[in-house]
């Protein structure tokens, strides 16, 4: 037998069987696509995710104005967060109704939701997605983490202010979630991804959380100014906290008038200013307002969606109101102001001056003819010089989460429930407001008259729609009950009937979702659903 | 890892001790095959003593050395031929001589049947395994090889699409996924290709991959049927496993050439009405429109079809020599399709050669077939304008930029197209170039005395494929400007590279354990894919001159996609069978499989299956029941999975922005990237199947077949369901969730009716029947609203779909409103809700699960004489209970669309129904498609022709249906949804075949 030929297959088989034998590790990471194992490895990574937070509320997806939508199961102009936070917080009040009768809205009017409401459903789910978003960013941010990606000290410190905004935008969603919803789970960066369902946290304990959450963020975060437009500034953490402890005794069932105070008077210290004009707050060139302190931005070139105040701006047009002088295509036909919220002003009010009346009825008989109830377009894609915003389809308007307006009545109403302060400086504050709504000092209010009623109607003015008056209604034990009946509060949406009747009080709190009970089987519903 | 080195140290040990046995004393054994009837030698018949064999010459003599010395007995096989052995004692140094007669049989149990890493004879196979060999495959033109077996195999269902070489699908025992792939896999000579229809990459679905087999390269096709046969192949093995064997060189050196011309026509076309009852339409439903009707009479589907020629030709040679042989094929193919238009034209090559060496204990093969595939496709548009298309307009128009008619006023974003402008100015067409092949060497370390029984088998084997792919639609064609997309390039050039290396050890030992012999294999098998997937898409091209050979300028810029896919298969396998006196039987398979596609929590899963067979025909007591030739009953249990579904699903993709999408920071706009919902937790899809079955064979095979039972439960399905908030990156997660079940049996018959000898009438017939009932038993258990899903789009309505995924249905029940009938006429808009009344919308309160796609029963029968010179064959298939969609009655079965601002031409089913309205949801349209076919009939004539034989035939394909279905074909495609599907071709094939 030839020995070289021998020599050449063993040789062969050899290396045949080797080969085999460095082969037994199956993962392939994916070179084409952009995945965790390598999206960390371009340093403006942190940035563009830490915007997908703030995108959260902004948009609808990651393709404007709609497409590739970031939840599931709802049409995605609907699912856009400020869209949704706006109906829970306005439509089920005195302030607003919509005429529309598309899946799950309807009921929004009338607080006759379901737990399977559409739109009920689609908030509870926005609000974990922006906690899972944060969550993820908090994940990925860790000093071990960077460490190992060897990130240097100038980014690393960059990187610690953005996850200071990431906790901020999670502990304002999570508020809205306490407020809204009562108890829901607490989720955290500690907690794994889908491992399992999340067990329930009570309202107190994330209300603890989120509270110590803004106290430790609340020195980190950027300061205010033109650069940090549009994101987390220290004010708008003492803001949120003054919006937690006003509500302190409808979350925890202890007061914390002291701590609203004194958090509003934080923010009332920093660098805001009133805007001498009140129309500029909701105009397309708000950005360039003294008194916004956190706003949700939008833009007609660059932040495009069917939510936000695109929503706000054409749902408030229609009837005979010529849409270009909104500076945008066409009405959608859809808010209009509860008869109660309209009587809210006096003649004078130039908060009321955006109004308009023409062919439309002060009373609402019914919901879904826009003639009925007087239109309210308050948010406007014009700018104070007069031009129209960049896009008529899409508006240029941000919409004001928090402004130093609003700091001013929670010092006042502080004030009054014996928070401490002043209330000769509350009655300023008040003042303030009024001057500037009246353009001079005939609508000013003498100390006798400053209440807490007065406060809350106020608020409904100084604030109106502005996605505050469910929670001011609950905190005054308003929003349900037959204290306080505003047309069509609780009634059938599709009926006849506006009158108005009393609400169970477990409206104070919206449903768990159907469906999340059952996937996830840790949760008790709220009482009455 | 330390376990493998412990293998391959083991092989490695093996191949270096092997020689050292080669030293013994030997003797030699000759003699001559030929056929116990006849008395001709047999050529190509396999002899073997021990390990040791050769094949016979053409004279039907062989010769094996190297036998070493002592008892044994010698075996000859062949196929078509029962095995024959005869007992043989050899002395060191001396010749013996043993002469065999092997017996021409259909009988099955005695054939050799290719299983996964390895042969078993068929009476001794446990598991469900079907053999079809070429000589018992459909015949006439077939461009595709999964049609050879269509209608022959029980339970295994063939759909094509009806155009040469479309796109194909398989079902093996029904549908066992809904969001992976369902398709088998495919393993042509121990290559398994990738997952997926065809097992490879096409240019479009219109075409199946596996064209580039060339059939007459195919010696059999086996498909693995239950889990205990296919669970060798582990996470792709779920829906079945197809094994192809290609053919190699045996017998005299030869030349063979085999050809055929071919003509085809439409069998059936839409039924729409003609110029002069769309004119009456018209004038009674929307007099406004008459004014644009012209005086044409123009049937469109006449001016688009037409008489479709075919030719094949077919090179062989082949031939073996004492230890070699080779085969060598090229063949041609070019087939029109019935639609003008649409082409697919084959080159192939095949090379086959195998060489022992080292006394035969070496055995070398290589296999290599390769193929350029061209295709022309009617460009999309044709069909379904050529039913919407008004009858009284015309064809030209000298006037118009085209020179083409087209409707003149009104809207034209809603108006039909002239489906001739389309089909003579636009082009679509690809080219393939796939190459399969591998290297195989085995080795038998026999001589080695401690190793007797032990074979070392190393496989490496490659696939490759490169397509190029051009859709070129012209700017001035009324299709592409009454919607501003004005001219339209596209261009793919996906490319994909598989590699596979397998290995594995077969161990006989040649002493008896206990009562009896045991055959143990293991194995390890590294396959890995790359994939290249680039494309760019044009659109308003500013010039038509470059056509489809480039990009002029174009309004807005082209849009290039550019990505790359990578996966990897890593396993080990083992089987262990047991035989008891070739009368109790068992075996216990595993495989562990590693896959790039399973998360880091489930990167391997293990697949295993046990069987069970009494050959009770065996047993003492049967002895004197001699009618019955064969009686084996089995059963058999396994798990297998179902990786059929994309890349990184396990890896949360971080997603970025359009332009539009943007956040603000400060004066900046920053692009936000998403994190996309993900459970890495992924893996396979897993089936767990039973099976028992009877193979059984009377008067001495006469009869013979067998009969099964399955039921096969599905779960770990992929699904996208809701999850619970704050648990993911989304409120949605792509996870494995859901459960099905597909139960069923099957039942096969072959029969000898004559056995005349040679010059005397053979007939021979064969019959199978099968019957599945799948039930998707649930798709997310945690939610309730989620347990419905819409699924099958349709034409008519916007995001109109007529089917549905609900638990306690079939898979794809169609989703339907019962209609209300008033003298057996449909009521226009009445429906009978669920509550028994009578509804006037189609809602939830009427929506029903409503029969499905699959068929229920699939029934397949054959039959082949021959006399003296002359055969004639001949296949009908029937399938039962499966429903179909009437997409173009419903679509365009109402008088509304004339309303359009250019009306469209009706199907005459509103004459019967007389809807003004659309009815889309109506159950109507679900018309059942039960059919009976003729698919075949085949006559030849053989001869002697100057020592030559040579043989002529003529064959029909689809030669009547007979069917109460109303549209073009009830087997329309594999979801049952008939809109404007490929016409079925009526072929007929005349051809030779000479060998030299």
């Amino acid at each position: 037998m030839n020995t070289s030929r021998w020599k050449a297959l063993r040789t062969a088989a050899a290396l045949l069987v080797l080969g085999t034998a460095g082969c037994t590790d199956p993962t392939v990471a994916p070179k084409s696509t952009v995945t965790g194992a390598n999206f960390f490895d371009d340093p403006a990574s942190y940035q563009t995710f830490l915007a997908k937070i703030y995108a959260g509320l902004a948009l609808s997806g990651q393709a404007g104005p709609a497409g590739q939508p970031d939840i599931s199961g709802i049409d995605e102009g609907f699912s856009q967060y400020l869209r949704l936070y706006w109906e829970t917080e306005e439509l089920p009040t005195d302030e607003a109704v919509i005429a529309w009768n598309d899946i799950g809205l309807p009921e929004m009017n009338t607080q006759t939701w379901t737990a399977s409401s559409a739109m009920v459903v689609a908030m509870y789910y926005r609000i974990f997605f922006q906690v899972g978003m944060a969550n993820e960013f908090l994940r990925q941010t860790t000093d071990d983490k960077l460490t190992a990606r060897g990130v240097g000290s100038q980014l690393r410190a960059q990187i610690q202010q953005y996850r200071a905004e990431a906790r901020f935008l999670r502990a304002l969603s999570y508020w809205h979630g306490i407020d809204l919803f009562g108890s829901i789970p607490l989720v955290t960066e500690n907690d794994a991804i889908g491992a399992t369902a999340p067990k329930q946290s009570t309202r107190v304990d994330i209300f603890n959380y989120v509270v110590s959450e803004l106290n430790a963020i609340k020195g980190q975060l950027p300061a205010p100014g033109a650069a940090t437009y549009g994101r987390a500034t220290g004010p708008a953490a003492d803001m949120l906290l003054a919006e937690l402890y006003l509500n302190d005794s409808v979350y925890t069932g202890t007061a914390n008038w002291a701590g609203a105070l004194t958090a509003a008077q934080a923010v009332i210290g920093s660098t805001y200013m009133l805007d001498p004009n009140y129309q500029h707050l909701f105009m397309a060139d708000n950005n360039t307002s003294p008194e916004i302190i956190f706003a949700i931005t939008q833009d007609g070139v660059h932040t495009q969606t069917y939510g936000g105040v695109t929503f706000l701006v054409h749902a408030s047009v229609g009837g005979s109101m010529n849409a270009r002088n909104y500076g945008i295509d066409g009405g959608w036909y859809g808010l209009r102001l509860k008869p109660e919220a309209y009587a809210f002003f006096g003649s004078g009010d130039g908060r009321a001056s955006s109004f308009y009346t023409s062919g439309q009825s002060v009373v609402v008989d019914t919901i879904a003819s826009f003639s009925r109830g007087i239109a309210a377009p308050k948010f406007t894609n014009r700018t104070s010089l007069g031009d129209s915003g960049s896009n008529r389809v899409f508006v240029d308007t941000d919409f004001p989460v928090f402004r130093l307006g609003e700091a001013y009545l929670i010092y006042a109403e502080a004030q009054l429930r014996g928070g401490g302060g002043s209330r000769a400086q509350a009655l300023t504050y008040v003042n303030l407001l009024r001057e500037r709504a009246y353009g001079s000092t005939s609508g000013d209010i003498t100390d006798a008259e400053l209440t807490l009623p007065f406060i809350l109607a106020e608020r409904g003015r100084e604030l109106l729609w502005e996605a505050h008056r469910r929670t001011d209604l609950i905190r005054y034990g308003l929003f349900t009950g037959g204290a306080y009946l505003w047309a069509w509060k609780g009634e059938d949406p599709h009926g006849t009937n506006s009158a108005g009747i009393a609400t169970a009080s477990t409206r104070d709190l919206y449903p768990l979702p159907a469906n999340e009970l059952i996937a996830n089987p840790n949760l008790t519903q709220n009482p009455g659903y | 890892m330390k376990r493998l080195r412990y293998v391959s140290g083991a092989l490695l040990a093996l191949l270096w001790m092997a020689p050292l046995g080669a030293q013994q004393r030997t003797g030699t054994i000759r003699g001559r095959v030929s056929d116990d009837a006849t008395r001709q030698p047999l050529s190509g018949a396999a002899v073997s003593v021990g390990s040791r064999g050769a094949l016979t010459q053409a004279d039907g003599r062989y010769v094996i050395t190297g036998v070493p010395a002592g008892t044994d007995s010698v075996r000859a096989r062949m196929i078509g031929y029962a095995p024959a052995a005869q007992a043989v004692t050899v002395v060191g140094g001396d010749t013996v001589v043993v002469d065999l007669a092997l017996a021409a049989r259909a009988v099955r149990l005695s054939e050799v049947v290719v299983v996964g890493y390895g042969e078993q004879r068929a009476g001794n196979i446990t598991g469900a395994v079907t053999q079809v060999s070429s000589k018992d495959f459909n015949t006439g033109t077939i461009v595709s090889p999964q049609l050879l077996i269509e209608n022959k195999v029980a339970g295994v269902q063939v759909v094509d699409n009806n155009e040469p070489g479309g796109g194909l699908s398989i079902r093996v025992r029904g549908q066992a996924s809904v969001n992976a792939g369902s398709e088998p896999l495919y393993v042509v000579d121990g290559v398994p290709l990738g997952t997926g229809s065809g097992g490879g990459i096409s240019t479009g679905r219109e075409r199946d991959p596996l064209n580039f087999l060339n059939p007459g390269d195919i010696e059999s096709i086996t498909v693995l049927k239950d889990a205990s046969a296919a669970a060798i192949y582990g996470a792709n093995a779920s829906n079945g496993v197809v094994l192809i064997t290609t053919k190699s060189g045996l017998g005299r050196p030869r030349v063979e050439y085999s050809g055929s011309v071919s003509a085809a026509s439409v069998t059936r076309l839409p039924s729409m009405l003609n110029a002069a009852q769309f004119r009456d339409a018209v004038h009674t439903y929307f007099p406004k429109n008459d004014s644009l009707l012209l005086n044409a009479n123009t049937n469109w589907f006449d001016l688009v079809d037409r008489t479709a020629m075919g030719q094949r030709h077919d090179v062989v040679l082949s031939g073996a020599g004492t230890t070699n042989g080779y085969r060598l094929s090229l063949g041609y193919s070019n087939q029109d399709g019935i639609l003008q238009g649409t082409t697919a034209e084959r080159i192939s090559l095949g090379v086959s050669y195998n060489q022992r060496l080292y006394n035969d204990h070496l055995d070398l093969r290589a296999n290599l077939k390769g193929s350029r595939t061209f295709d022309r496709f009617t460009p999309n548009g044709v069909l379904y304008n050529a039913a919407q298309m008004g009858p009284t307009q015309p064809v030209y128009d000298s006037t118009s930029a085209t020179g083409y008619a087209n409707w003149a006023a009104g809207n034209p974003l809603t108006s039909a197209d002239n489906p001739l402008e389309i089909l003579n100015l636009a082009t679509d067409h690809g080219t393939t170039y796939r190459s399969v092949g591998n290297v195989q060497a085995k080795y038998d370390f026999s001589s080695f005395q401690p190793l007797r029984g032990l074979t070392g088998t190393v496989n490496l084997g490659y696939d490759v494929t490169d397509v190029n792919r051009v859709t070129f639609y012209p700017n001035n064609i009324h299709f592409e400007t009454k919607n501003g997309t004005d001219g339209s390039f596209y261009r793919t050039t996906p490319s994909q590279v598989n590699t596979v290396l397998e290995t594995y050890l077969d161990y006989r030992p040649p002493l008896d354990l206990g009562p009896g012999t045991f055959d143990l294999t293991g194995g390890y098998s590294y396959s890995r894919s790359h994939a290249e997937w680039s494309s760019i898409s044009a659109v308003q091209l500013e010039s038509n001159l470059l056509a489809d050979n480039g990009i002029p300028q174009t309004g807005i810029p082209p849009v290039p996609v550019d990505t790359v896919t990578e996966s990897k298969l890593i396993s080990f396998f083992g089987r262990a069978e047991y035989n008891i006196g070739d009368r109790y039987l068992a075996s216990f398979s595993i495989r562990r499989d590693g896959s790039s596609r399973f998360g880091p929590g489930n990167l391997w899963g293990n697949f295993p299956a046990v069987s069970v067979g009494w050959r009770i025909s065996r047993e003492p007591f049967m002895s004197g029941a001699s009618a019955i030739s064969d009686l084996k009953l089995r059963a058999s249990w396994g798990k297998t999975g179902n990786q059929a579904f994309g890349d990184y699903l396990q890896f949360s993709t971080y997603q970025g922005c359009n332009a539009k999408a943007q956040v603000q920071f400060g004066s900046q706009f920053v692009c936000p990237f998403r994190p996309s919902a993900v459970d890495p937790n992924i893996r396979w899809e897993s089936t767990g199947t039973w099976d028992v079955g009877l193979d059984y064979g009377v008067l001495s095979g006469r009869f013979s077949g067998a009969i099964d039972w399955y039921t096969k439960h599905t779960d770990n399905l992929i699904f996208t369901v809701p999850v619970a908030a704050g648990s993911n990156l989304s409120n949605y997660v792509t996870t494995n969730i859901g459960t099905m079940k597909n139960t069923g049996f099957e039942l096969d018959l072959s029969a000898r009716l004559l056995d005349g000898g040679p010059g005397g009438l053979s007939w021979t017939a064969g019959f199978n029947a099968a019957h599945n009932t799948n039930e998707l038993l649930s798709i997310n258990p945690n939610a309730v609203a989620a347990s419905q899903i819409l699924v099958g789009d349709v034409a008519g309505g916007v995001g109109t779909k007529i089917q549905v995924l609900e638990p306690g249905q079939p898979i794809n029940s169609f989703f339907v409103c019962q209609q209300q009938y008033q003298n057996g006429k449909p009521v226009e808009g009445k429906y009978v809700s669920l509550a028994d009344t009578i509804a006037s919308a189609c809602d939830a309160a009427s929506l029903r699960a409503y029969h499905d796609p699959a068929p229920h029963w699939m029934l397949g029968f054959s039959s082949s004489m021959a006399y003296r010179h002359f055969d004639l064959s001949f296949t009908l298939r029937a399938w039962l209970g499966n429903y179909v969609y009437n997409n173009i009655a419903s679509n365009l079965g109402d008088y509304q669309e004339l309303t359009r601002s250019a009306p469209y031409n009706l199907s005459t089913s509103v004459l019967q129904t007389g809807f003004v309205q659309p009815h889309y949801l109506s159950d109507y349209y679900v018309e059942s498609g039960s059919f009976l076919r003729m698919d075949n009939v085949t006559v030849g004539y053989t001869f002697p022709w100057e020592g030559r034989q040579v043989r002529l035939f003529a064959s029909a394909q689809s030669v009547f249906t007979i069917t109460g279905y109303s549209g073009v074909d009830p087997t329309a495609g594999l979801n049952g949804i008939d809109n404007n599907i490929y016409p079925r071709s009526r072929i007929l094939t005349s051809g030779l075949n000479v060998q030299f």
